[in-house]
C-alpha cells in the first residue's frame, strides 16, 4: 500500500525542498533552466567512448547539491530510477562490442565496457541535473518561466493543474485499492477482468470532480489566458552563476 | 518505454523536441481557436492526474504471475478527443520527467512523440474514429481499442529503436534490437488494449456522452486544413531527416547495417557536405582531440587518464562534503 503513497510523497518532498533559501534557491529560475539545459546537452554530446572527461562534470551536481543544502542521497537514489533501460543498452554494448580498447597491465578492457560505463554515468548526471532543478525551484516559478519562453499559456496552465490534482486523484485511487483489498483477502492488485469498472469508476469520479472544479473556478472569476506577470529581472549574480557553470562545462565537453 | 537522455544524441533529441513542440503548439492553438479551452482545461487536467493515478494501479494477469498497468494514450483519446488527449499526455510526461526521473529532459521530445503523438494523433484519428463512423457498439469499441493499442505500441517501440540507433550509442544491431522490442511490446500492447477496451466500454455505458462527443468531433478534423497539416509535417520530417542523416554520417557503424538493407549502400551522399562542415568546426575547436578512450591510446596514458578521472571525481565529492560540513558548522555556530 505504501507503494502508491510513496510515489506521490516523493513529488511533494521536492516541492518542500524547493522552498529553501540557500544561495542556489535564490538564483533566478531562468538562469537555472538555462544552466540545466546546457549541462545536459554537454553531457549528451560526449560520444560513446568518452568516459574520463565526464569526471569533471560531476562537480556540478555535487557542489550545487551541497550549496543548496538538499539531501544528495535522495537525489542520487531518485536518479537510479532512470537506470534500467540504460543498463539494458549498456549490457548489450558489453556483449556486442568486444574490441579491446585499453590494456592496463594484464587487464584488457573492451570498448563495450567503457561505453556502457559511459552510458550509466551520462544517465545519472543528466537525471540528477533535472532533479536538482526541481529541488531548488518552486514549480510555480518554473512554469512562469515557461510562459516567458512563449510556451502556450493554455499548455502551461494544464501542466500546473495536472500537478496540483495528482495528489487528489492518487488519494482517490488509494482509497479504491484499499477498499478492494479489504474485500478480497490475499489479493494485492485487482484482477484484470475488473480493470474496466475499476478504472472506469475512477475516471467517472474524476470527471465529476473536474466539473465541480470548473464551476468553482468560474465562480471565482477564472478566465484562462490571463497570467500574472511576476517575473523579476536577472541580476548580475545570476549571470555569474551561469558563467561559473557553463564555461567549464562547455570547455570540458569541447576541448578535453 | 520511457527513453533516457544517455541513449540519445543531442541531434536526435533536438529533432524529436522540434516535432513534439510543433505538435503541442498546434494542438493548443486548435483547442484555443475552437474556444474549448475554458471548459476543457479542468477536464484535461483531471484526466491527466487520472492517467497518473491509473498508472500506479497494477492489474494481475492470470496465468503469468505478472501484472501490468496502462500508458493511457488511446484511452484518453477515446474519452477526450485526440488533441486534448495529446496535450494531457504531454503534460503528464513532462511531470514524470521532472519529478520521477522517468525519461530525461533531452529525451522528452522523443517520449512525447512515442507515447503521445503516435497513439493520440495517428492511431485514434486514422483507425479508431473511422471504425466508429457507422455507430458505436460495445464490440466495436473493444476491438478498436485493442487494435489501436497494439499498433500504437508497436509503432512507438519501433520509434524507440530508430531513435536509439540513430543516436549511435548502443551497439545492438538493428535486427536484434527490433526482435527484442517488438514482441515484448506486442504483449504489452495487448494487455493495455484489454484494459483500455474495458474502461472505454464501461465509461460509454455510464456516461455515453463522453465517448460519443470525442468520436463525433469530425468537425474538428475538418477544421484542420489538409494543406496546413501537410506543410507542417513536411517541415518537421525535413528537420528529423536532417538530424538523422547528419548522425548517420557521424556514426556510420551504428546505421550501416540497416542502411545497407534499405538502400543497398552504406553511403549517404547528400549529408557529406553538412558533415564535412561540422567536422571542420570540430577540428578547429578541439586542440586536444581524441584525448579520451576513443583514440585507443597506449596503456601508459590510459592509466594516467583513469587515475586523473578518479581523482577528479574524488575531488568533486570532497568539495561537496566540505561545503556541507561548513554549512553545518555555520548553522551550529548560529545557535
Amino acid at each position: 500500500m505504501a507503494d502508491i503513497r510513496n510515489k506521490i510523497s516523493k513529488v511533494y518532498s521536492f516541492e518542500q525542498m524547493s522552498r529553501g533559501n540557500s544561495i542556489i534557491h535564490r538564483v533566478h529560475p531562468m538562469a537555472k533552466i538555462i544552466v540545466t539545459v546546457i549541462y545536459i546537452l554537454c553531457v549528451a554530446m560526449h560520444t560513446k567512448y568518452r568516459l574520463l572527461s565526464l569526471s569533471p562534470l560531476l562537480f556540478y551536481p555535487v557542489v550545487v547539491t551541497a550549496l543548496a543544502e538538499i539531501p544528495g542521497r535522495k537525489i542520487f537514489a531518485q536518479s537510479l530510477v532512470a537506470l534500467p533501460f540504460c543498463l539494458f543498452a549498456g549490457i548489450s554494448n558489453i556483449i556486442f562490442d568486444k574490441k579491446i580498447l585499453v590494456t592496463i597491465g594484464v587487464v584488457a578492457i573492451s570498448g563495450g565496457v567503457i561505453s556502457s560505463l559511459a552510458i550509466i554515468a551520462r544517465c545519472l548526471l543528466c537525471v540528477s541535473a533535472v532533479l536538482i532543478l526541481v529541488a531548488t525551484t518552486p514549480f510555480a516559478k518554473l512554469t512562469a518561466q515557461l510562459v516567458r519562453m512563449h510556451v502556450p499559456v493554455l499548455f502551461v496552465r494544464l501542466i500546473e493543474m495536472v500537478y496540483r490534482y495528482l495528489g487528489v486523484l492518487v488519494e482517490e485511487a488509494y482509497t479504491m485499492i484499499m477498499a478492494y483489498r479489504l474485500r478480497s483477502p490475499g489479493a494485492k492488485w485487482p484482477h484484470i477482468k475488473d480493470a474496466g469498472s475499476f478504472l472506469g469508476q475512477l475516471f467517472v469520479r474524476s470527471m465529476n470532480r473536474a466539473e465541480r472544479v470548473y464551476q468553482a473556478m468560474v465562480c471565482r472569476g477564472y478566465e484562462s489566458g490571463i497570467y500574472a506577470n511576476q517575473n523579476e529581472k536577472m541580476k548580475l549574480s545570476d549571470y555569474l552563476f551561469m558563467m561559473i557553470v557553463i564555461v567549464p562545462t562547455v570547455f570540458v565537453t569541447l576541448f578535453i | 518505454m520511457h527513453m533516457a537522455d544517455a541513449l540519445l544524441s543531442p541531434a536526435v533529441g533536438g529533432a524529436m523536441w522540434a516535432v513534439s513542440a510543433g505538435a503541442t503548439v498546434y494542438a493548443t492553438k486548435k483547442i484555443t481557436d475552437m474556444d474549448l479551452s475554458q471548459k476543457k482545461l479542468p477536464v484535461m487536467a483531471v484526466a491527466g492526474a487520472f492517467v497518473f493515478a491509473a498508472q500506479m494501479i497494477n492489474f494481475t494477469i492470470p496465468g503469468t504471475g505478472s501484472s501490468g498497468h496502462i500508458c493511457g494514450g488511446i484511452m484518453l483519446a477515446a474519452l477526450l478527443g485526440e488533441l486534448p488527449a495529446f496535450l494531457t499526455l504531454a503534460s503528464v510526461l513532462i511531470i514524470q520527467c521532472l519529478f520521477f526521473a522517468d525519461g530525461g529532459l533531452l529525451a522528452l521530445g522523443a517520449n512525447i512523440f512515442n507515447m503521445g503523438f503516435i497513439p493520440c494523433l495517428i492511431m485514434y484519428p486514422l483507425i479508431f474514429r473511422p471504425l466508429m463512423k457507422k455507430g458505436i457498439s460495445k464490440a466495436k469499441l473493444a476491438g478498436a481499442s485493442i487494435l489501436c493499442c497494439v499498433l500504437g505500441l508497436q509503432l512507438g517501440a519501433f520509434g524507440v529503436v530508430l531513435e536509439t540507433l540513430a543516436s549511435g550509442i548502443t551497439e545492438l544491431p538493428f535486427g536484434t534490437f527490433v526482435a527484442m522490442m517488438q514482441p515484448i511490446h506486442l504483449a504489452i500492447g495487448f494487455v493495455e488494449g484489454l484494459i483500455t477496451a474495458a474502461v472505454v466500454v464501461f465509461v460509454w455505458q455510464v456516461r455515453p456522452e463522453l465517448v460519443e462527443s470525442s468520436v463525433h468531433k469530425e468537425k474538428v478534423s475538418e477544421n484542420l486544413s489538409l494543406g496546413k497539416v501537410t506543410v507542417i509535417f513536411a517541415v518537421l520530417s525535413a528537420v528529423v531527416a536532417g538530424g538523422l542523416s547528419l548522425l548517420a554520417s557521424a556514426f556510420p557503424d551504428g546505421l550501416e547495417w540497416s542502411m545497407e538493407k534499405v538502400a543497398g549502400t552504406t553511403e549517404l551522399e547528400a549529408s557529406g557536405g553538412v558533415y564535412g562542415f561540422v567536422e571542420k568546426i570540430q577540428n578547429t575547436l578541439s586542440f586536444m582531440p581524441d584525448y579520451d578512450f576513443a583514440a585507443g591510446t597506449g596503456s601508459g596514458t590510459s592509466v594516467a587518464g583513469i587515475v586523473g578521472a578518479l581523482l577528479t571525481c574524488a575531488l568533486a565529492l570532497l568539495t561537496g562534503f566540505i561545503i556541507t560540513q561548513m554549512k553545518k558548522k555555520n548553522v551550529d555556530g548560529g545557535h
